[in-house]
């Protein structure tokens, strides 16, 4: 029941529809209890010969009214409680997304795409449950059963009540029992699918091992041993499931048993009519739905009360990153001073950058290079405040980044990662993904200065085609001139390229390059590279390793000093000769 | 079309399914024997206030005792289909499984992995739900309906007959809302599925959403689908209103008043039977519930026929792995490889090989090296069948690769993959590949022929130590070695080499080149290697470049020539410096 008082201000909130739908509940319960008892009054008039047509036609005329005004209210508390059940659903998915939307990147590295689709599928559907399913059962079962009850025992006989009743808290237990019984089954065999997922999984990744060694055959069989293990699991939950019928008809038939036996002993005493004998039968039937509910109240609430649980907790994470309280709002400008003193990761011990001091002045080009893992990427996840460094400053303008706020920010950067993420729609929306009412010139403009409009053409739909998993499968090289294209749009003050022409080949890479050089005069750009021909035109290279400068200066400079990477250059030489498949040079 | 496929599944369960069907009418006869009990002691003796009581105790006792029979019988039919159910589907699975098992590497390539795991796995659990709920709730509940209208004809023949105008009307009922489900059912799911994908993407892509501050965008976007979704719900939600358990209530209550008529009008008739009007009411009650059950599934029914659409649609799948062809069953016997002319088109448009033709005597090793989509991989693809040949020919010992029969090839040509992909079981079952016939002491010796033993001796449970999910406790060094043993477990005629690129220790690298020294000793062997230090002793090395071989010869040869070779060589001297220094 704790998961009602969790959900209160819920229920406070759209106390309109849950008030109006519960009278009307509660109304459909007492219309409910009419038609019994006009088959009561037929019955002793029948037995009495004393009914007239009149009176028949005036009771049945009100039954008629009566199921009609059923009809109508029973559609109306559906629409008024479910419909506020969904609509806590929708409230709870946007608050998950909009809390998401403010959390870091690291928040993401922690929480896998699965479990956080799993808060907003499961975990709300089971509390959309709770809000609907949950109140109609709670209602049903202690009130309309209360009623029917109170009913039986008042206009009928109470005597008759209490022995017809005897079996029914059997029937209650049973249901709430078998409730328990059957989610553990269902939890295991719900393991066992998840085996025979990751067994598919494994044979189907591994496919080329399993034909190599022509394991097909054996495959089949571990399979099946898996797929029979599933089987029985089900079957076992099969066992549970399906007692629940047989155990309600038993029960059922012998509460009617008890009402009939000892009913006739108040017939023949004359202290019961047949007709409310008839009328006391009917009403057992009904107090069948108000058991049921009762037990699957319990499951209802139990299931409920965790995911909400999970969704708060996920709900109460916070943000990484915070703004301070009177920060600028006006777009971050200017030259860019890094002191990095050190940064360490929180889960690491070793910094991961050390003693990074860098000036660039607005309107310049920095290079950056250096081996995986030597900082490139966590020195600009620094810069655009991703994370909060504690031994160190950046400024840009003179200013702290801490002293503008997150949009005035991001409004500086424009950022271009290795590995781009395009959206699954069409590519002139992922370009103009900053921008959505650029028109269809700047997207193209935009296009061509990352060399990728001919691609584009190339496709039966250009600029419309959809890409991603209903769509194209782009390579990774048009992904990356995509995602700059994207970047070229907004035209940012600070342009940041983390390797991101890895995957374009270097004729391309050297046309983009150009473009950039003339397109960004006077505008500042970063570029980390594994490929030197990227950073070969910068004002500024800074070899990083191990998260620390090696080296500073000019192309220039940096050959003539001949260290790593005077080295690496001629290496990436020969390397491109290769490639270029030159036997004669 | 999809249904009567479905059900021929159920063929081999005949005599199960006559048992269930059998247990189902016994029990429904049981049940309905109950209210026909009660109304021969109303009228008979109630009424009429008189109280045997050896006929009592008899009705009484038979009571009771049909309830208990019912009680257990229904048990059992409920449980019998459950199992038939379960068997259909574990049937099911297995075909497509074993189905996807002979299909071409073409077809994987072609296919996205996820959505062939979710064709196997999640469209057979729907199916299952079809089978297990739809089916079984549709078979008993007709029953039920069917025993309850014989009940009642039993019980009053006129008033059955007036009864059944109720049937149009139900039937009515239930076609317009499988109609008009289906439709609103579907945009329930779409849109739901379009909600999850967006979110799913936002998950992903917030970085990008925020690196460009369009989270409000996407807000919105979202409280759109959002809303879409709430209101296909509502929409759902109303016609289930409209037309489910509140219009099959509608429809008791009318029925019970045509009942109350019948009665009320017989007033003048003296004989009218109380008893028959309570079993005609209480019968009443047990017709609607089967009704509001199998309406609850029909909008289930709809999304269980397309997953059984998909699931044929694998079954169907033509595309199947190259299999021997032609007469005769060669044996091989030297591991003498020739290519000749081979051009090769993944796609039909671009060629990956251009008219490659060379020689591998027995028990020599042919390198090839080249750059990344040079064609190596695809000259290996090709030898291990996973392709079928376009153009030229492939021989081994002088017969054509397609006449080989599945078996003789895996046994004696030896794949080590680039990944050394691992399985989920023990060390011992990963060296065996589930082939019984190798004895503990054939492992024992391929793991030590590729000196593996040293590390598996270390581990806690040596031999049978658990390996998890593609190895992933393993170090990558490890994982190469034992792939290299469970393929030198085979003992194969021929190798096929493909060098991993990743990176480990000076030791482990040692340990691996003397494995690979090994391994080729007395074996043909094609290797494509990544690092020319290990192929130095190669009896030919094929320099390709864009499918083509633009130098061929041994290291020194090739050193001598200056060409490609050369640079490659150069190149990883370099490297190898760096890694020095």
């Amino acid at each position: 029941m704790s998961v009602f008082k969790d959900l209160w201000w819920y229920f406070r909130q759209e106390k309109k529809n849950y008030i109006a739908g519960v009278f009307f509940l509660l109304v459909v319960g007492l219309l409910e209890l009419y038609p019994p008892y006009v088959v009561r009054l037929v019955v002793d008039e029948i037995k009495q010969q004393t009914l007239t047509s009149e009176k028949l036609l005036q009771w049945l005329g009100v039954l008629a009214l009566t199921a009609l005004l059923l009809y109508v209210l029973r559609f109306v508390w559906r629409v008024f409680i479910f419909g506020a059940s969904y609509r806590l659903a929708q409230l709870l998915r946007r608050r998950l997304l909009n809390h998401w939307s403010r959390m870091s990147p690291q928040f993401f590295h922690r929480h896998r795409t699965g479990d956080l689709m799993a808060h907003a599928t499961n975990d709300v559907q089971a509390v959309q449950a709770t809000a609907g399913e949950g109140v109609l059962t709670l209602v049903d079962s202690i009130v309309f059963g209360g009623l029917v009850v109170a009913m039986m025992a008042i206009s009928l006989s109470w005597k008759l009540t209490l022995i017809a009743l005897l079996p029914m808290p059997i029937l209650a237990l049973a249901i709430t029992y078998y409730g328990k019984w059957m989610h553990e089954r269902f939890r295991t065999a719900q393991a066992a699918f998840s085996d025979i997922n990751d067994k598919v999984q494994e044979n189907i990744s591994g496919v080329r091992v399993v034909k190599s060694f022509g394991r097909e055959e054996r495959e089949k069989a571990s399979f099946m041993t898996l797929s029979e293990d599933v089987t029985r699991k089900n079957l076992a939950v099969a066992k549970v499931q399906s007692l629940f019928g047989p155990t309600i008809s038993l029960i059922a038939g012998i509460a009617f048993f008890l009402a009939i036996v000892f009913g006739s002993r108040y017939v023949i005493r004359g202290e019961m009519t047949i007709g409310q004998l008839t009328q006391f039968t009917i009403y057992l039937g009904l107090l069948i739905w108000p058991m049921l509910a009762f037990g699957f109240l319990f499951n209802i609430l139990q299931r409920g009360r965790a995911s909400y649980a999970r969704i708060r907790t996920l709900l109460a994470v916070k943000e990484d990153v915070q703004e301070n309280k009177g920060a600028i709002s006006t777009p971050a400008t200017g030259d860019i001073q890094l002191n990095i003193h050190s940064f360490t990761y929180t889960e690491a011990n070793v910094p991961v950058l050390r003693d990074v001091n860098v000036f660039v002045k607005k309107g310049e080009t920095l290079g950056i290079v250096g081996r995986t893992g030597s900082g490139k990427s966590t020195l600009f996840k620094l810069l655009m405040r991703e994370m909060d460094m504690v031994d160190g400053e950046i400024q840009i303008g003179g200013k702290s980044l801490t002293d503008y706020q997150l949009s005035a920010l991001r409004f500086a950067f424009g950022y271009v990662p290795q590995d781009p993420f395009l959206f699954s729609t069409t590519i002139a929306k992922n370009i103009a993904f900053a921008d959505p009412k650029a028109s269809q010139e700047e997207i193209e403009a935009a296009a061509r200065l990352a060399c990728v409009h001919e691609d584009i053409l190339a496709f039966e739909k250009g600029y419309e085609t959809v890409v991603g998993e209903r769509g194209v499968t782009l390579s990774g090289g048009q992904k990356q001139r995509i995602s700059i294209a994207r970047a070229l749009l907004m035209d940012p003050e600070i342009l940041i390229l983390d390797d991101s022409l890895s995957a374009v080949d270097a004729r391309t890479e050297e046309a983009i390059l150009t473009e950039l050089r003339r397109e960004r005069e006077g505008k500042t750009t970063l570029i980390a590279a594994h490929r030197f021909s990227g950073v070969e035109h910068a004002e500024q290279i800074i070899v990083l390793e191990d998260g620390q400068i090696q080296e500073k200066g000019t192309h220039k400079q940096l050959l003539a000093n001949s260290g790593w990477y005077a080295w690496m250059y001629r290496q990436q030489q020969l390397e491109s000769l290769i490639v270029k498949g030159g036997g004669g040079g | 079309m999809i249904t009567r496929r479905l059900l021929r599944y159920l063929i081999p369960h005949r005599k199960a399914l006559i048992g269930a069907f059998f247990f189902l009418f016994i029990a429904t006869a049981a049940e309905m024997t109950g209210p026909l009990l009660i109304k021969v002691f109303i009228d008979d003796y109630l009424v009429p206030e008189r109280f045997p009581s050896t006929p009592l105790i008899f009705l009484g006792a038979s009571y009771l005792g049909l309830h208990l029979i019912a009680v257990v019988l229904q048990y059992l039919q409920q449980y019998s289909f459950y199992r038939i159910a379960l068997a259909v589907i574990q049937q099911l699975r297995m075909d497509v499984f074993g189905k996807v098992q002979y299909l071409g590497l073409a077809f994987f390539d072609r296919v996205a992995d996820g959505s062939l795991v979710s064709r196997i796995t999640n469209d057979t659990e729907a199916i299952k739900e079809l089978f297990v709920n739809v089916m079984s709730t549709f078979i008993k509940n007709s029953v039920l309906i069917i025993g309850v209208v014989i009940a009642m004809f039993l019980l009053d023949t006129k008033l059955a007959m007036i009864s059944f105008i109720l049937l149009p009307l139900l039937f009515g009922l239930m076609q317009a809302y499988r109609f008009l489900s289906f439709k609103v059912y579907r945009v329930v799911r779409e849109t739901l599925s379009e909600m999850n994908a967006r979110l799913s993407e936002s998950i992903q892509g917030m970085g990008v959403v925020q690196a460009w501050r369009q989270e409000k965008r996407f807000a919105d976007e979202f409280d759109e689908v959002n809303e879409q979704h709430v209101q296909a719900n509502v929409k759902n939600m109303k016609l289930n209103s409209l037309l489910l358990r509140p219009a099959v209530d509608i429809l008791s209550i009318a029925t019970l008043i045509v009942i109350l008529t019948y009665f009320g009008i017989g007033v003048g008739d003296s004989a009218v039977q109380i008893g028959v009007l309570y079993a005609m009411i209480n019968l009443l009650g047990r017709l609607f519930e089967p009704v509001n059950q199998i309406m609850m599934q029909l909008s289930f029914l709809q999304q269980a026929i397309v997953s059984a659409g998909r699931v044929f649609e694998l079954l169907d799948e033509k595309e199947l792995a190259p299999s021997k062809e032609g007469e005769g069953n060669p044996e091989i016997q030297e591991g003498r490889i020739t290519f000749e002319h081979v051009t090769f088109s993944y796609d039909g448009k671009t060629n990956v090989l251009k008219d490659i033709s060379f020689v591998v005597e027995p028990g020599q090793t042919v390198a090839l090296v080249g750059h990344t989509g040079s064609g190596k991989s695809t000259i290996n693809n090709l030898l291990m069948r996973f392709y079928s040949l376009q153009q030229g020919r492939i021989t081994i010992d002088g017969n054509p690769l397609e006449t080989f029969v599945d078996q003789e090839l895996r046994k004696q040509v030896g794949l080590v993959p680039q990944d050394p992909f691992l399985f989920v079981g023990t060390i011992r079952d990963n060296i065996r590949q589930g082939n019984d016939a190798l004895t503990d002491e054939v492992v024992q010796g391929a793991a030590e022929l590729v000196q593996a033993d040293s590390f598996i001796e270390k581990l806690p449970g040596g031999m049978n130590e658990p390996v998890v999910e593609r190895g992933a406790t393993f170090s990558s060094g490890q994982r190469q070695l034992l792939a290299f043993a469970r393929t030198m477990a085979q003992s194969p005629k021929i190798l096929i080499l493909d060098e991993a690129t990743a990176h480990v220790d000076t030791e482990t690298e040692e340990k691996i080149q003397e494995a690979l020294y090994r391994m080729r000793q007395g074996r043909t062997t094609l290797a494509i290697a990544h690092r020319l230090s290990t192929i130095q002793d190669a009896d030919l090395i094929l320099v390709l470049h864009q499918g083509e071989i633009v130098e061929r010869g041994t290291h020194q040869e090739l050193l001598t020539r200056q060409g490609l070779y050369h640079k490659m060589y150069l190149l990883q001297q370099g490297l190898k410096e760096e890694v020095n220094v």
